[in-house]
């Protein structure tokens, strides 16, 4: 952004382009410099100052080094204040690659012995998740901070124990691996529809087509069923459980209510290998106003890949995921008697086959002026990375919080907790899942997969998500 | 008495003047019952408001750590007109206050890196306050809080002023104080430079720092 005139407010920002950002709060964010802008994209201009808004840098451990704790450690890799120092994995081989993204990190088979590495302070755990439970209790008891990835766990007792740990842990930052939750579009649409943008819920849709067949080949039988637990109903939720579990929590964070009973069902359609978790599911989650949520998953077929529709009286609001970029996009798409928000004339709009789509973007004028001028933005933060960097950030806050609080008051335990839970520092944190949002999601994913393994209904009881 | 005290009387009453003697001594230092009031780890709040060419900020707190000290005897009953204890408006009191940097929390994402660094928060993680006087404002309206002017040390970022700001103080209860006050700073008296972003983010030198400080004594046995 070039400025020649320093000293006249908004001078690049005028108020049509207010308007078509619906919102001051992307340009807010940027001109805190929340969305870092790389030093070759800004020109100096008088008495600039060269603070950073990269929070502390923790240092990182990842237990769980597959193929999403590669995932993770790519995204880790990407993020300037994210050392990761240690890595562990019960398969020794697995270090090879993941290495790749962590050449300094020391290597450990046995978890315990890398919790007890003082140099360790946040931990994410990637490893299958009927194994969560343990390591995840293991390093809230070792001071670390953790993030556990979603679901929390294979079984609802566990996913209960991991979030009574992590409640009564709070020196410590706990984070769940709901990382839409963390990401700046997806909460650029909740002013939206809590305004009525939509009218009243219709009913909800999602869709996750991919055809994989899920199973890995390895060079033993027994490395091959440790690493095929997503494919036996002994150690996975299956689909809902490890897929539908996201846009399960995005539509319930978007209505702002939890489903009060799940129907379902599932079959295996095409890959009709000895597994005993379906390849095609379908779910029915229902709401307290009558709304119902429609979910599908399916390993057989890749036709439209994955989104998430929400239906308005109003106008209803479809989220993807950018394949190649892996970002997230949504739209609104009005209905023709819907009454004039006023902004849409000057918003920017795509075209879907018959429909109309209102672009939703934080961000966006920023993008604009970048175009305008022929820059190039540096790519855009994908919400794996925007949730590991709240993880970073936030158990900074919780860090710094506890030493500050007991450095000038000791150690009065009610109080503290009263102070880390409280408003000052809540409202410091980036946003992100805690344990709260990673039980509902985890009970309820598992719960639809209950419905789904044995074709009845099942009534949510609220019980379940209070520790 | 008419016969003369024995040896040990006499001791006695020679020690007995002694120490009451001390006891008078030290109680005109004004040491010996001076009365602590810690800092209470719940109700006090600091606030430090700015402004910017886009929009104003404040920045809040609620940890403030050290103590107050005050004779014994001083009490802030506000139906009296007078502060027993403080002599020709003048009262004796110490205080050192010290708040966290890093307790200050901004209410954009971003802008508590930016603040901390602004103020070298690694190297002067604290801002602290050294109390050197405090003088009772009179007359005193009964029924109004007390009213003095604090004189002190203020460090923030290595950098020290003397500064003079209005308090007032107040029992909330009989061994707990409440003590509020404001001050207007720059923030380039203290040789901290307002953050300035693409040229057109410029944040203001003029500071409004407002707290609200909870103490207590411990209770009389």
């Amino acid at each position: 952004m070039e400025s020649n005139e320093p000293n006249r407010p908004g001078n690049d920002l005028n108020r049509r382009e207010f308007l078509q950002n619906a919102s001051s709060f992307g340009a807010l964010m940027l001109l805190a410099g929340a969305v870092p802008l790389r030093a070759e994209d800004v020109k100096p201009a008088g008495g600039e100052t060269n603070y950073s808004t990269v929070s502390a840098p923790l240092n990182c451990a990842v237990i769980g080094c597959g193929a999403w704790g590669r995932e993770i450690l790519h995204a880790l890799s990407l993020l300037p204040n994210a050392p990761v120092v240690a890595l562990c994995d019960n398969y020794e081989a697995s270090f090879r690659r993941a290495k790749e993204a962590a050449p300094n990190a020391e290597t450990f088979t046995d978890y315990h012995q890398l919790l007890a590495k003082k140099e360790v302070q946040g931990v994410i755990v990637a490893t299958p998740s009927h194994l969560h439970r343990e390591i995840v209790e293991a390093a809230l008891a070792a001071g670390k901070h953790v993030y556990c990835e979603a679901p929390l766990a294979s079984s609802v007792e566990d996913a209960r124990a991991i979030a009574k740990a992590a409640k009564a842990a709070f020196k410590v930052n706990f984070q769940t691996g709901l990382q839409m939750r963390a990401d700046p579009q997806r909460h650029f649409l909740i002013p939206f529809i809590r305004s009525g943008a939509t009218g009243r819920n219709v009913y909800a849709r999602s869709q996750w087509h991919k055809k994989d067949s899920w199973r890995r080949t390895a060079p033993t039988p027994a490395r091959e069923e440790a690493l095929n637990w997503r494919l036996s109903d002994q150690t996975s939720s299956g689909l809902v459980g490890e897929i539908g579990i996201h846009q399960l929590d995005l539509v319930n964070w978007l209505v702002n209510h939890l489903p009060t009973a799940i129907s379902g069902q599932g079959r295996t359609v095409l890959w009709n290998d000895g597994r005993t978790v379906a390849d095609t599911v379908h779910a029915v989650y229902e709401y307290a106003d009558g709304m119902n949520y429609f979910q599908n998953c399916t390993l057989a077929n890749s036709f439209d890949a994955s989104y998430e529709v929400l239906y308005g009286t109003d106008s209803a609001v479809m989220m993807r995921t950018d394949p190649k970029e892996q970002v997230n996009r949504q739209w609104l798409f009005k209905e023709v008697d819907s009454p004039l928000l006023g902004w849409e004339v000057y918003a920017r709009k795509e075209q879907f086959y018959q429909e109309t789509g209102i672009t939703l973007m934080a961000g966006a004028s920023k993008l604009q002026k970048a175009a305008k001028a022929g820059q190039t933005l540096p790519p855009e933060v994908t919400p794996l990375q925007q949730a590991l960097a709240a993880f970073i950030t936030n158990s900074g806050v919780v860090a710094k919080g506890v030493e500050d609080f007991t450095t000038n008051y000791g150690d009065d335990a009610d109080a503290l907790r009263d102070y880390i839970t409280g408003v000052s520092v809540t409202k410091a944190r980036r946003d992100a899942a805690g344990w709260q949002e990673g039980l509902e999601a985890t009970v309820l994913a598992l719960k639809a997969n209950e419905a789904i393994t044995k074709h009845q209904r099942v009534v949510i009881d609220k019980a379940w998500f209070e520790v | 008495m008419t016969s003369t005290p024995t040896k040990p009387v006499r001791r006695f009453v020679k020690v007995l003047n002694l120490s009451l003697g001390l006891a008078t001594l030290l109680a005109l230092s004004g040491h010996a019952e001076d009365v602590r009031y810690k800092a209470q780890p719940r109700g006090s709040k600091v606030t430090v408001a700015g402004t910017s060419t886009i929009h104003d900020w404040t920045l809040e707190g609620e940890i403030i750590g050290g103590y107050l000290e005050l004779p014994a005897g001083v009490a802030f009953d506000t139906a009296k007109a007078e502060l027993p204890g403080a002599t020709d408006g003048k009262l004796t009191a110490k205080a050192e206050v010290g708040i966290p940097v890093t307790s200050l929390k901004a209410p954009y994402s971003g802008m508590d890196e930016v603040m901390q660094q602004a103020m070298n928060a690694k190297d002067h993680p604290r801002i602290q306050f050294h109390l050197l006087e405090m003088t009772l404002k009179s007359p005193h309206p009964t029924g109004t809080p007390f009213v003095f002017d604090a004189k002190g040390d203020l460090i923030v970022n290595g950098v020290t002023n003397t500064i003079t700001m209005p308090v007032t103080m107040e029992n909330s209860e009989p061994t707990k104080l409440k003590i509020t006050g404001k001050v207007p700073l720059k923030m380039t008296d203290f040789k901290v430079t307002p953050p300035v972003k693409l040229g057109i983010f410029r944040t203001g030198d003029d500071i409004n720092i407002t707290f609200e400080w909870v103490v207590a004594a411990p209770k009389p046995q």
